[in-house]
């Protein structure tokens, strides 16, 4: 079937089944100004330019902003508490994910090492890595 | 474009309805109608917010409403901006009576929720971040700003403390506003032994789930007969958008649809932030009024937080700022809070802001997030 309109180089259903089979981040890289993102689109958030191109995102980063929630989303009933982070991964883009089973604020720190951890349970999952077997 | 104006505002009292949003919200407008000596059929177009209204099985409320006011034959709209839904609603209004499409036009933003567990209210509350890169990842509300208060207090040194003199400093303002939700002090000590919601954020430096309905009637100068009082020009309505998603933002330490729609606004307006004789700003969490002051260029970078520990954003201080309690202690429901921020300004230029007075106001700027600042709306608003 012939689909005229512009589309990304992903869906979003590719993006979550993507992480959901344990592969590595998939995101866009923008042609103009390099801007990488993991959001779906068709034009850089950053500079307007229309027509992104796929990009592996990577999987190790660095914790820039977090919060450790006791009052969960209704998705995550049992998995409070549990800390949302903002990462920015080695290859420059950012993404959102969490973290299972962080109990307090002072197990976790800006500036953390995570990895990308998909288990079956949703949403970009994070490890810490020295809570990771050395791979 | 013709000058406008607010000729009327109402609100009722925040907190838990035991009426549905469609009844509240009939009841404001036609409050805020006759606060402005007008009729009803004296409405051109009546713009509604009810963002959840799904939430009490009703889409389309805007007919019922002008139903219930013996106008059903004016045409009505339901905007949805997430919590800035009234301001949006203001601001489509304002458009309609300066470019001559309508003479007055009603704007009306009510929600209820309180009938829902605490579960499916912070789940409504999360339908307004992104569903699939934010929600699907854990993200509540008070988590996506508690993430920005994180990145925040590390940069600027933020203390437990100055956040919680912007939630003590609120809730003075909401004891003495019979709209409020909370009209309690409470004292810092109450503040720091509340519980953690999300770190670093305790249970008082979060609005609370409110219901409540507010309504303002904007009307071009023909129409101005206030038997309440004095009504106020819209010096500017200026609304702007940004990257919604956190993960897309150069950086985690302002709102960037703020600072653009203050921009707008001041412009609009032809005044200096130093004509601004008092603020109400979307404090949907305490590091939200800090941001905001920053963002709307009252305060430099980094020092919003500590404003209300120095006591510049009190009543009387250099800068009063949501002298109604804001969205903190006041209370937030959700469509009915950019709404309630002009009866704030309406109440306080027309004496009705019984002790709770910003000393010789005679111009004020309104504040109004929607979810994390994928929306922002500012308004400017002068005594005739």
């Amino acid at each position: 079937m012939d689909d005229p309109l512009p589309a990304a180089p992903h869906t979003i259903r590719e993006f979550i089944a993507g992480y959901e089979e344990g592969q590595t981040l998939r995101g866009f890289r923008c042609p103009g100004c390099r801007h990488l993102t993991a959001t779906w689109g068709l034009a850089c958030p950053r500079c307007g330019r229309i027509g992104l191109e796929e990009a592996a995102l990577g999987s190790e980063g660095t914790v820039v902003a977090f919060t450790v929630l006791s009052v969960p989303g209704d998705e995550f009933v049992n998995d409070a508490p549990y800390a949302y982070v903002v990462v920015e991964l080695d290859g420059g883009a950012r993404v959102t994910g969490w973290i299972p089973a962080v109990r307090s604020a002072a197990e976790l720190a800006l500036g953390d090492r995570v990895r990308f951890a998909p288990s079956y349970r949703p949403g970009v999952q994070f490890a810490k890595i020295p809570d990771l077997p050395e791979r | 474009m013709r000058e406008t104006w607010v000729v009327g505002a109402a609100s009722n009292r925040f907190g838990k309805m035991a009426e549905t949003a469609r009844e509240a919200a009939t009841r404001v407008s036609l409050a805020a109608i006759q606060r402005a000596g007008l009729e009803p059929r004296d409405i051109g177009h009546t713009f509604v917010a009810n963002c959840f209204g799904l939430a009490e099985h009703q889409a389309h409320v805007g007919p019922l409403i002008n139903n219930g006011l013996g106008i059903p034959d004016v045409p009505s709209v339901t905007l949805e901006s997430a919590c800035s839904s009234s301001s949006a609603a203001l601001h489509e209004a304002f458009v309609h009576v300066a470019g001559g499409f309508a003479e007055a036009a009603l704007v009306v933003g009510a929600e209820r929720l309180s009938h829902l567990d605490t579960l499916s209210a912070t789940s409504y509350f999360a339908i307004a971040a992104d569903y699939a890169f934010e929600t699907k990842n854990g993200a509540t509300f008070p988590g996506l700003y508690a993430t920005l208060a994180s990145a925040y207090a590390k940069e600027y040194s933020a203390t437990p403390e100055m956040f919680g003199a912007i939630a003590v400093k609120n809730h003075a303002n909401a004891a003495r506003n019979p709209h409020a939700h909370f009209q309690k002090e409470i004292s810092l000590a109450t503040y720091l032994a509340s519980p953690t919601i999300a770190t670093p954020f305790r249970l008082y430096d979060c609005c609370p789930f409110s219901d409540g309905a507010a309504a303002v009637v904007v009307a071009a100068k023909e129409r101005i007969r206030s038997p309440v009082g004095e009504p106020l020009v819209i010096r500017a309505s200026a609304r702007a958008g940004a990257v919604t998603d956190m993960q897309d933002r150069p950086d985690l330490l302002g709102l960037p649809s703020t600072r653009l729609a203050a921009e707008k606004a001041f412009r609009q307006a032809r005044l200096e932030r130093s004509a601004i004789d008092f603020l109400e700003v979307h404090d949907c969490f305490t590091i939200a009024e800090a941001l905001a002051i920053e963002d709307l260029g009252f305060v430099p970078k980094g020092l919003g937080a500590r404003q209300a520990a120095d006591g510049v954003t009190a009543r009387d201080g250099k800068l009063p700022v949501n002298p109604s309690g804001g969205l903190k202690a006041k209370g937030h429901p959700v469509s009915a809070t950019g709404a309630s921020q002009v009866v704030e300004v309406f109440e306080q230029f027309n004496g009705l802001a019984h002790g709770r007075e910003v000393p010789r106001a005679e111009t004020a700027l309104t504040h109004n997030v929607g979810a994390t600042g994928g929306s922002c709306s500012v308004h400017i608003f002068s005594r005739r």
